[in-house]
């Protein structure tokens, strides 16, 4: 038979289109609207603290994949992903330096050295945060109301959640929930401007580039535990909806937890993670030390998904063999009479 | 086709296509290309030279059937490397065009009192080894519990059985009555996509029942037809027994089951969905074993350097390496591709977004079941109920990372069917000790102190 020549592979011979720079540039996409803000309220700061963060962060792909001789996969686009995502929740008054060293330890320790994108268990830009907040000398960084006390930027420059921490819900009153939702609070350059989080999270959703049960059960689970707390004390702990606008929650729920490494793949994993994300914040944010507790509670949260991906449905065993019987002959009248 | 519309938050659907596209008889070629499956030339009855008739069985007695669909002179017998990667006997005969019929194939003489072991018969010498399913013996395999006569395709861009349900709506009938009473299966479904429910309404299907089938792939794979409208599982053999007790038939085995029965000639064309990334669909009737090469011809494409040439859809089917590869039973279409369509697989890891857990038809762990087979751990893929995988090539569709998800699956699958086979030489390895040394787990090579440190029993 004669060759022609022609390309031979095996099936599936179409594919759907879907890539993974696909799904990175969507994100980095939805999150253009938040950072914008940022770059309004914060100005040169925000855009330095972005800019050296997605530089930093892709620069530490590159270079721990040269040193272990592994293909240079930052075209992906899932470091500059992570940088953004760091910055975003970051002061702007940070200093470099700290955006440098948390995005290296966050790519390195969070994910390459487990293997690089899809088998981090946990969430780089979550892990770069960590370190930074857990470090003495630099956690005073992240206070946004020193962080951010320089800054003209027409709203109260106070930090809603440390407020509710140091003053219960009185002290919150004068917060309006319209001007939190518009974006107009203290917080990270791009995880206060709520509206555009959400926007852009809906877009993601719409794309199909992250899955709604994630998103609405982490949201569900901030409302729902919080909503225990503030019956059971109105003075002293948030409403809410107060707790949805406030801090971190709109990134986390959307962009922070959503990262297909670290999250559960099946429907019902996914709920209860989300679920218990949302819960895990509210409870850090009323029990520990931290005002916001979005960060700790993904990280906490990406470990429990090996255990989250066990539920699944019931899959039906295989096929039990039944054995392949001679025919049965019948008897001729001769045999029969012999015997 | 079609890359995933904008909006993502449901899993694509790939759709049946609902044209009509009329059914154009191609003529017999000069040369045509029978195959046989595992065979040698000692299993044939006829060498390089003779002359053969139309119905003829060429295998030798008992060995067969093994019909010839031309009348000709046999020019080559030589053993053939299919597409589907398979040891083949090829048996290559120069057609006359005009078809001498073997006379020692006759109609069933009074089809309507005719017993079920004379029809059986009649079909089993007539060569349907795509139907090798439903004409066994009922006294040594299972009673057939569901027949599924289907209307869909198997791929989506295949129309065959589609539009041979449009042009032979009269004979959809006597079809399933017939093939109903032939393996005595204990009851009767015809298949038939939602868009054709306006003309399925004009069948009376007597004792069969009819089941609307939404047309999306891969509703009209027989295993995912037996699972929603049969008895559960497709019935299938291996070495060891069989499992389940539905079978699926296509309509147009079905319909050339019945004209063999009723005419005596063995089923000697098929319909083939000609599609190019370009144009409209095509039927082509062609005489079975005509190279693709006559299609490619008749529809006038060239497949171009470094494009591909695949027979039996895109989701499922085959990459051919020739245009001299013979159409067969059970081809359904023939795609060509250009260059640019040429998708390519690629060696990245999984990023467990979980895009194949949501398509996977039979709710596979596909992501898992992905990394396990990738780093060679089967034993854990049968827990994950990878036995249920029927390879619709989904997974591997809707990948991001355009892994080869169906491959890993496959790879594990028949990882485990080895490992089924492997003769138990534990004990033997432990006893000689040669490969202790070079044993890269360092499993065997203390085997002695394994044995100390055991807890007695």
């Amino acid at each position: 038979m004669k060759a022609l020549d022609l390309t031979v592979s095996p099936a599936p011979h179409c594919h759907c289109g879907a890539r993974i720079t696909r799904v990175s540039y969507n994100i980095l996409l939805a999150l253009i609207p938040a950072m914008a803000m940022g770059f309004y309220y914060y100005g040169f700061d925000a855009l330095r603290v972005v800019a050296a963060s997605m530089g930093s962060a892709m620069l530490a792909e590159a270079a721990i994949q040269s040193i272990l001789r592994k293909p240079i996969t930052i075209a992906d686009g899932s470091a500059a992903v992570s940088g953004l995502l760091l910055a975003l929740i970051l002061p702007a008054s940070v200093p470099l330096y700290l955006v440098v060293v948390a995005n290296f330890v966050g790519i390195v320790v969070g994910k390459q050295c487990f293997g690089g994108l899809g088998a981090n268990p946990l969430n780089p830009a979550l892990v770069g945060w960590a370190v930074i907040r857990i470090t003495r000398a630099w956690a005073g960084y992240l206070d946004f109301d020193l962080a951010l006390v320089n800054y003209e930027t027409g709203f109260i420059l106070q930090y809603p959640l440390a407020v509710l921490k140091a003053q219960g819900s009185a002290g919150v009153a004068h917060f309006s929930l319209m001007d939190l939702f518009l974006g107009k609070q203290v917080g990270g350059i791009g995880s206060s401007a709520i509206i555009w989080l959400l926007l852009g999270g809906l877009y993601l959703v719409v794309r199909g580039v992250i899955r709604w049960e994630i998103p609405l059960s982490f949201l569900i689970g901030v409302a729902v535990i919080a909503g225990i707390f503030w019956l059971g004390d109105r003075t002293s702990y948030g409403s809410p909806i107060f707790n949805i606008l406030a801090g971190n929650v709109m990134i986390g729920a959307f962009f922070l937890s959503t990262d297909n490494a670290s999250s559960p793949v099946n429907q019902w994993g996914m709920l209860v993670f989300g679920f218990c994300c949302g819960a895990m914040t509210v409870v850090l944010r009323s029990w520990s030390i931290y005002p916001d507790g979005v960060v700790f509670a993904c990280l906490l949260m990406n470990l429990f998904v090996p255990l989250l991906d066990k539920i699944k449905k019931k899959q039906p065993l295989p096929p039990a063999l039944s054995p392949v019987t001679p025919p049965v002959m019948s008897k001729s009248a001769e045999e029969r009479s012999a015997s | 086709m079609g890359l995933r519309s904008f909006f993502g938050i449901l899993p694509p659907k790939l759709f049946y296509k609902d044209v009509s596209a009329p059914v154009e008889l191609l003529p017999v070629p000069e040369k045509i290309t029978l195959l046989w499956y595992r065979r040698t030339p000692s299993d044939l009855a006829v060498g390089v030279g003779t002359e053969v008739e139309t119905g003829q069985d060429l295998a030798r007695n008992g060995r067969g059937p093994f019909v010839s669909t031309v009348t000709g002179h046999v020019d080559e017998v030589n053993t053939f490397l299919g597409v589907d990667s398979r040891e083949y006997l090829a048996v290559q005969i120069s057609a006359d065009q005009k078809d001498n019929f073997d006379p020692s194939l006759p109609a069933v003489e009074d089809l309507s009192e005719a017993k079920p072991e004379t029809l059986r018969a009649s079909v089993n010498r007539a060569g349907f080894t795509a139907l090798k399913s439903i004409i066994r013996d009922p006294r040594v395999w299972p009673a057939i519990d569901a027949l599924i006569i289907s209307v869909l395709d198997l791929d989506p861009l295949s129309i065959v059985n589609q539009q041979i349900f449009r042009d032979n709506t009269d004979q959809v009938q006597a079809a399933v009555e017939l093939l109903a009473r032939t393996t005595e299966a204990s009851r009767c479904v015809l298949a038939v996509p939602d868009n054709l429910a306006g003309i399925a309404s004009k069948v009376s299907t007597g004792a069969a029942t009819v089941a609307m089938v939404p047309p999306v792939y891969p509703n009209g794979l027989p295993e995912i037809l037996a699972k929603n409208c049969g008895a559960g599982l497709l019935m299938k053999t291996y070495d060891t027994g069989f499992a389940g007790n539905t079978v699926v038939v296509s309509l147009e085995h079905a319909l050339a089951m019945v004209s063999s029965l009723q005419t005596g000639r063995p089923m000697l064309e098929k319909t083939v969905t000609f599609s190019s990334g370009k144009g409209e669909l095509q039927n082509f009737r062609v005489r079975i074993g005509t190279p693709v090469g006559e299609i490619l011809k008749r529809a006038s494409v060239n497949p171009q350097p470094k494009g591909k040439l695949i027979l039996n859809g895109t989701m499922r089917g085959y990459a051919c390496f020739s245009d001299e590869q013979p159409i067969t039973a059970t081809t359904e279409s023939v795609h060509v591709q250009e260059p640019s369509e040429v998708f390519f697989f690629q060696n990245t890891q999984c990023t467990n977004c979980g895009k194949c857990n949501a398509i996977c038809p039979v709710d596979l762990e596909v992501n898992l079941l992905g990394r396990l087979s990738e780093y060679g751990i089967y034993d854990k893929c049968r827990g994950l109920g990878i036995e249920n995988c029927v390879e619709c090539g989904l997974c591997g569709y809707v990948c991001p990372a355009s892994r080869p998800l169906v491959q890993f699956l496959t790879r594990a699958k028949q990882g485990l069917s080895e490992e089924a086979q492997e003769p138990a030489g534990m004990e033997e390895a432990l006893e000689c000790n040669a490969c202790g040394p070079v044993c890269p787990a360092i499993r065997l090579f203390d085997t002695e102190s394994d044995k100390e440190d055991s807890p007695k029993a």
